[in-house]
């Protein structure tokens, strides 16, 4: 099971639709604005980051065709939700992910 | 020839009781808790402003703003409609009941017990009812029920004939009367915007035009206007064991899963159940803000087991809209005798696994194969967590 090959926001096509709804904690697309210097989340979805709980990198699958590099954020925002979200290092975008 | 039995606004009568000036002005059932918002059968003045029954509550409320609301009485509904149609079985009559106010039976093996014409079992019918209702008979089921809606208290209408006589008695007929069929209900609107106003001018339309336009229900719609219909399915008379609790004070939450729990061990008791288990029972309440609530609830499998049974009926109780007053338990449908086999040995796991896979059985067949689901754990120390579990159908 590859994770590039997990379909993302706006994938289409009957098969495509049934794996995404076989499979658990598939990411979502978020918007985020974050700082340029660090990378660190401010806002998640609107809603402002009060605090960051942990931050981690992921690099997997670097040996195959479809290497993965993720920077993920535990975040806490202003409404007290707790957010995992993560920065696609190789393709760009913001992730949420839980 | 079938007679058809046709009591007008029915549910609003018996949900109004001792009101009865409600009926002279504009009134209309309100919708039943938790359901659709659409207002129930309306009176005469609320007609003459263009509310019908069906119709959603605020479009009502539009269109007649004085409309007063009669909250709605289904238990009650029920219990006068049973003893209806317990009047008309005691003549003879094989009845089915179509919905609460309508009922038709073959009057073809009663002439003779009834003095040999057809006009007779008319008048044993009015004597038994004893109630004012509009009687018609005809060769066809909807033919019996347009001569019903033609009919005045006091003097049946009768079409002699067959079904091409039933087929020329009703080409004059607005095509509104489809509404007295649920199946054919939504079909008088659309057709009237097309210009079908009469059922002859229905039946002169071709018969795949018809089904083009409105599929099915069109084609009964069709059949219906050429005199044909289906074959009366009277009900088995049915027997009916039932409990009653009033409760001391409104009751709701646990305090009435309480007395439910006691209306189960009541009706289990009872001799005329005769050990036999329930397919199903209706439980229904006279709530404290008035009105009724009514509720039939078939068990999945055929029960004898109070804790079961309570199970199944405590997670309807949570629907009640109001607190209650007076609780009621009714057997309607009995299973076969309970017999089930104890094991020597406890199997309690391997009961609850049967019971478990039936409910997903039960649950694919009516909601299809992604209805019951697991989650498997395929990868479950991944570092990446779309990776770690994934759906799978339940074993």
């Amino acid at each position: 099971m590859s994770a590039s090959a997990i379909p993302r926001d706006g994938g289409s096509g009957g098969s495509v639709a049934s794996a995404r709804r076989h499979r658990l904690a598939t990411p979502r697309r978020a918007r985020v604005s974050a700082d340029e210097r660090d990378g660190r989340p401010r806002a998640v979805d609107g809603r402002l980051v009060d605090a960051v709980r942990e931050s981690w990198l992921v690099e997997d699958r670097w040996w195959s065709e479809a290497p993965l590099r993720r920077r993920y954020w535990e975040v806490v925002t202003t409404c007290g939700r707790n957010v995992v979200v993560y920065h696609d290092l190789r393709e760009g975008g913001w992730y949420r992910q839980r | 020839m079938v007679v058809c039995v046709l009591i007008p606004r029915f549910q609003l009568t018996v949900a109004a009781g001792d009101r009865e000036e409600l009926l002279g002005q504009p009134a209309a059932l309100a919708p039943e808790a938790g359901r659709e918002q659409r207002v129930g059968e309306v009176s005469l003045a609320a007609e003459a402003f263009g509310v019908r029954a069906g119709m959603p509550l605020g479009e009502a409320l539009a269109r007649c703003p004085q409309l007063a609301l009669v909250p709605p009485d289904p238990a009650g509904v029920a219990d006068a409609w049973e003893r209806l149609i317990v009047r008309l079985e005691s003549i003879g009559a094989a009845v089915e009941p179509e919905r609460a106010g309508l009922a038709c039976f073959e009057a073809q093996g009663l002439v003779r017990l009834h003095g040999g014409t057809l006009d007779h079992v008319l008048a044993a019918a009015r004597t038994a009812l004893r109630t004012p209702a509009r009687l018609g008979a005809g060769p066809s089921r909807f033919c019996a029920l347009a001569a019903a809606t033609r009919a005045r208290a006091r003097r049946p209408q009768v079409v002699l004939g067959d079904e091409r006589a039933a087929r020329d008695y009703l080409a004059s007929l607005p095509v509104a009367l489809l509404r007295g069929r649920a199946q054919t209900a939504a079909l008088p609107e659309p057709l009237g915007r097309l210009g079908v106003e009469t059922l002859g001018e229905l039946a002169a339309l071709p018969r795949a035009a018809v089904a083009d336009r409105f599929g099915e229900p069109g084609l009964l719609a069709w059949e219906l206007a050429q005199g044909r219909d289906g074959t009366l399915r009277p009900r088995e008379v049915p027997e009916r064991v039932e409990e009653e609790l009033e409760l001391p004070e409104a009751m709701s939450g646990v305090q009435l899963e309480r007395a439910l729990g006691l209306l189960v061990d009541r009706l289990l008791a009872r001799r005329e159940r005769r050990g036999r288990s329930l397919r199903a029972v209706v439980l229904a309440a006279t709530l404290v803000e008035g009105g009724t609530w009514r509720e039939q609830v078939p068990f999945r499998e055929a029960l004898a087991d109070p804790l079961r049974m309570r199970l199944a009926l405590a997670a309807r109780l949570a629907l009640l809209p109001a607190p209650a007053e007076r609780l009621r338990l009714a057997a309607v449908r009995f299973g076969p005798v309970a017999s089930d086999q104890r094991s020597l040995l406890e199997q309690a796991a391997a009961e609850r696994k049967a019971r478990l896979r039936e409910g997903v059985r039960q649950a694919r067949a009516a909601a299809g194969p992604d209805a019951a689901l697991r989650v498997l754990a395929v990868d479950p120390d991944s570092r990446v967590p779309e990776r770690r579990a994934v759906l799978t159908p339940f074993e």
